[in-house]
């Protein structure tokens, strides 16, 4: 969700008004709470790259009392480019990395336990679908939270119940990759 | 270290249906305010545990534990006042008698417990009102949706005030969204009450409502996580 | 297009599929065949005792129950006793048809989604339902023409039709009564389909209403066909006028069986203080006409009991009193013992009915209450339930059915000018007190029923 997009989910931030960097670093991370939380750094680069391309400029400065901040906002071009993004369908995943599937062949390559480590792999999941579970089922959890925490689960439960197929055909995979 | 003693515990159990042996020696604690998650595919004998522990089933060998008494010491009367007043049960669906409405429904276990009926349907209400079905109290469970309907049978499980919830699939013939309102809903129930859930599930996310989670394997709790 | 050998071919298919259907179901649908054919042999065995005696005309010399059937007037009171046997009869393949009927009605549905035609699963259910009756009906008589050459070496024409009339319309009036019974479900097979548990929502047995007033018609007839030969005996309008006495009052117990299980739902679901009050209450406003046939029938007996009770007090006391008798004392006590016996006869085929259509209504539940019990409902509160559905809604019909037949027998004593015998007020308190026996030899099931194995399906 973060590298293929941080432009235009920051474009994004931007449409309902100017903001500066550190603001916007606030409203990314409150507004998708389950995703990896924006690095300082990657929010100046990416703003500075936004302006370099024409898409946003800078309006203005703005102390606050504070230290002096750089106000930012969206271009028409940026505006334009942003109602193009959004509606982009996003390809579905066509190259899927299963690091785990990897594993599970390299561990019956190399005369390892596959199903242990599947088994290990499978605690660590429910371990993280615990933590989201919780995390969605608080009391004060606003719907935000809620359908970003979802959107994680769902894959995670995809990737156990991936799991817990592999390990009841472990035997006839063996088999097979050893044949190979 | 050492732990608290459960407040439930199996040790052991096995049990055959006819000639299909659905438990073969499982052993399984459940502390108190604790929700714990069985998992297990389809046959591993979930339900045959979670009858065994609930009073609902003997064991064949093994023995069960509860608050310090041995359920199969005792008679077939006191359990079944064990389950009317300190245990709570919510199946897939079915355990709503469709013939009452769902306030009388919950109302059930209070006039059971010698309230009247005025003051047991009180309470139901409160309870239904809690799980945000207070609107559809009139209704019977034909004429509730799915969600609906096991919500008031969260209400019904609850509404004696029980130490232990054994809930087998309660969103087992729900879709997700209503599946998560009843899930959210029990969660918060149990954790303020501090009633303890045994929750019978093969979804893993439903499961993850659990602080625990333990799976069975052909009638026995499987090792979680644990590398050789 | 639809040519003969096609229709032949189709229905030796559905012959084919009802007889696979049945073998490979469960116990409940073996019961229901076996109660089905017993019902349809009683049903046989009285219409053709009946059908019998009618085909005789004017005086005949009847070596049985001391010349009573020898007189066109007391047979067809003999024969209007024999039809009216039909009407507990009914009322038994009544609840025998619930018995695994909800099994049944969803295996039907599924093959209605499997893409058969409404018309081949008529025919389906009909053959299993006609075979049924078919077997019941052709034991029976056998059995009955056997013993009919061996007491009328023999018999006449008409009473050869009758006989092959009767032995031919209890199938097919079976067969169609299985084809009328799943109207609903030919109509909407995802509605039976997806439909879990038992739903009310029956009329007051139509079928059954049906089945009285045909029997009703066939005794007026038979009445008015036998009995005209008899101008002088005194009383030769009695019978008919009891008929329409009973028929009133039957006809009425039918709706009041209803109507009371429905008001005593209603009052009770709102002031029951006890479980299992309020589950029986509940039921009964649910589903007020499940037991209504069989109330019907009971209701009906407990009048012609009250009633015959009080007539053959009366009668009694006139045979022994009086002294210028027409024929000795025996010919009436043997015409009241055979009357007194068809009413036993027929309470207990009732009492049958019903404890057939208590077991039913339990074992269409077992699910559900397995899993009362599993939440800790006494059995004991499952089981006081229960007898609850059968006492609350009969107790008022009981009582209305016990003062219409006080009333016949108080009317037949004041028309002779006797005391009126009281002691018959005891019937429907005997009637009432034999349908809760009834109703709980079904306890024992219930024990079977809340078995947690019950929990494992689904």
């Amino acid at each position: 969700m973060l590298g293929m997009s941080t432009r235009h989910i920051l474009l994004g931030l931007l449409a309902s008004g100017p903001s500066h960097g550190y603001d916007l670093k606030r409203r990314h991370d409150d507004r998708f709470p389950q995703a990896r939380p924006l690095a300082y750094g990657q929010v100046y680069t990416t703003l500075q790259r936004l302006v370099r391309d024409g898409l946003a400029e800078v309006q203005g400065t703005d102390s606050d009392g504070g230290p002096e901040r750089t106000m930012y906002r969206a271009t028409d071009d940026g505006t334009h480019e942003l109602s193009r993004w959004a509606a982009e369908i996003a390809p579905p995943a066509p190259f899927v990395a299963n690091e785990i599937f990897a594993k599970v062949v390299v561990a019956i390559l190399s005369g390892g336990d596959p199903a242990a480590y599947l088994s290990a792999q499978r605690a660590a999941h429910m371990e993280r679908m615990r933590e989201l579970t919780a995390v969605k089922a608080a009391k004060a959890a606003d719907l935000a939270t809620v359908l970003s925490a979802d959107y994680a689960l769902n894959h995670l439960d995809a990737d156990l119940r991936w799991m817990s197929t592999t390990a009841a055909r472990l035997t006839t995979l063996t088999a097979e990759v050893d044949a190979v | 270290m050492s732990k608290p003693v459960p407040l439930l515990s199996a040790s052991g159990l096995t049990k055959t249906h006819g000639r299909t042996p659905a438990l073969r020696g499982a052993s399984v604690g459940l502390h108190a305010g604790e929700i714990l998650a069985v998992t297990g595919a389809s046959g591993s004998g979930k339900s045959t545990l979670l009858h065994c522990l609930a009073g609902i089933v003997r064991p064949d060998e093994g023995s069960v534990t509860y608050d310090g008494r041995r359920l199969e010491e005792l008679p077939e009367k006191r359990l079944s006042e064990l389950r009317r007043t300190e245990f709570g049960v919510v199946f897939q669906f079915g355990q709503l008698i469709p013939e009452l409405t769902a306030l009388d429904n919950v109302a059930l276990p209070l006039l059971l417990a010698g309230t009247d009926r005025a003051g047991a349907r009180a309470r139901a209400g409160e309870w239904l009102e809690r799980f945000g079905v207070r609107g559809q109290q009139d209704l019977r469970p034909g004429e509730m949706s799915g969600g609906q309907a096991q919500r008031a049978a969260l209400a019904r499980a609850l509404v004696t005030g029980p130490r232990v919830v054994f809930a087998d699939e309660p969103t087992g013939a729900l879709d997700s969204l209503s599946g998560e309102q009843v899930m959210t809903a029990l969660v918060h129930a149990a954790r303020e009450s501090g009633t303890a859930v045994l929750l019978i599930t093969h979804d893993a996310q439903v499961a993850a409502y659990a602080d625990r989670e333990v799976q069975l394997r052909d009638g026995v709790v499987a090792p979680l996580g644990v590398t050789a | 297009m639809n040519t003969s050998p096609v229709k032949v071919n189709s229905l030796r298919s559905d012959l084919r599929l009802a007889w696979e259907l049945t073998r490979g179901s469960d116990r409940g649908e073996w019961w229901r065949v076996t109660l089905t054919a017993t019902g349809a042999a009683l049903a046989t065995g009285f219409a053709l005792a009946a059908v019998v005696l009618a085909s005789l005309r004017g005086s005949y010399d009847v070596p049985y129950a001391t010349g009573l059937l020898d007189e066109p007037g007391t047979r067809s009171g003999v024969i209007v006793g024999l039809l009216l046997l039909l009407v507990p009869v009914l009322g038994f393949l009544g609840q025998c048809a619930r018995i695994g009927a909800v099994h049944r009605d969803r295996r039907l549905a599924g093959l209605r989604l499997a893409g058969a035609t409404p018309w081949q699963v008529r025919r389906i259910a009909a053959l299993e339902t006609g075979l049924a009756a078919l077997l019941g009906s052709a034991v029976a008589t056998v059995f009955s023409v056997l013993l009919l050459l061996r007491v009328w070496g023999r018999p006449n024409a008409l009473a050869w039709l009758g006989i092959a009339l009767v032995a031919v319309a209890v199938p097919v009036l079976g067969a169609v009564a299985g084809a009328l019974a799943l109207r609903r479900v030919v109509a909407s097979p995802l509605g039976w389909v997806r439909r879990l548990g038992p739903r009310g929502g029956r009329g007051p047995g139509l079928l059954f209403l049906a089945g009285v007033l045909i029997v009703a018609v066939m005794a007026l007839l038979a009445v008015a066909t036998t009995s005209t030969a008899a101008p002088n005996r005194p009383n030769g309008e009695l019978p008919l006028q009891l008929m329409g006495v009973v028929l009133a009052v039957g006809a009425g117990a039918v709706w009041l069986s209803g109507a009371t299980a429905k008001a005593t739902g209603r009052i009770l679901a709102v002031r029951a203080r006890s479980a299992a009050t309020l589950i029986a209450a509940e039921r009964l406003r649910d589903d007020p006409w499940s037991a209504a046939r069989t109330h019907a029938a009971v209701l009906l007996v407990t009048v012609v009991g009250t009633g015959f009770m009080g007539i053959r007090q009366v009668l009694s006391d006139v045979v022994h009193t009086s002294r210028n008798l027409a024929e000795p004392a025996s010919y009436y006590t043997t015409g009241l013992d055979l009357t007194g016996a068809a009413v036993v006869i027929a309470f207990a085929i009732t009492l049958s009915g019903l404890a057939v259509g208590t077991a039913e209504s339990l074992a269409t539940r077992r699910r559900g209450l397995a899993a009362q019990a599993a939440a800790g409902v006494p059995r004991s509160v499952l089981g006081r339930a229960l007898l609850l559905e059968t006492a609350l809604p009969l107790a008022p019909a009981v009582l209305l059915a016990g003062l219409g037949g006080i009333a016949i027998g108080a009317w037949y004593a004041l028309l002779g000018d006797r005391p009126v015998p009281w002691a018959i007020a005891l019937v429907p308190l005997a009637v009432y007190a034999a349908c809760l026996l009834a109703a709980a030899t079904s306890l024992p099931l219930l024990r079977r029923s809340v078995r947690p194995g019950e929990l494992r399906y689904a």
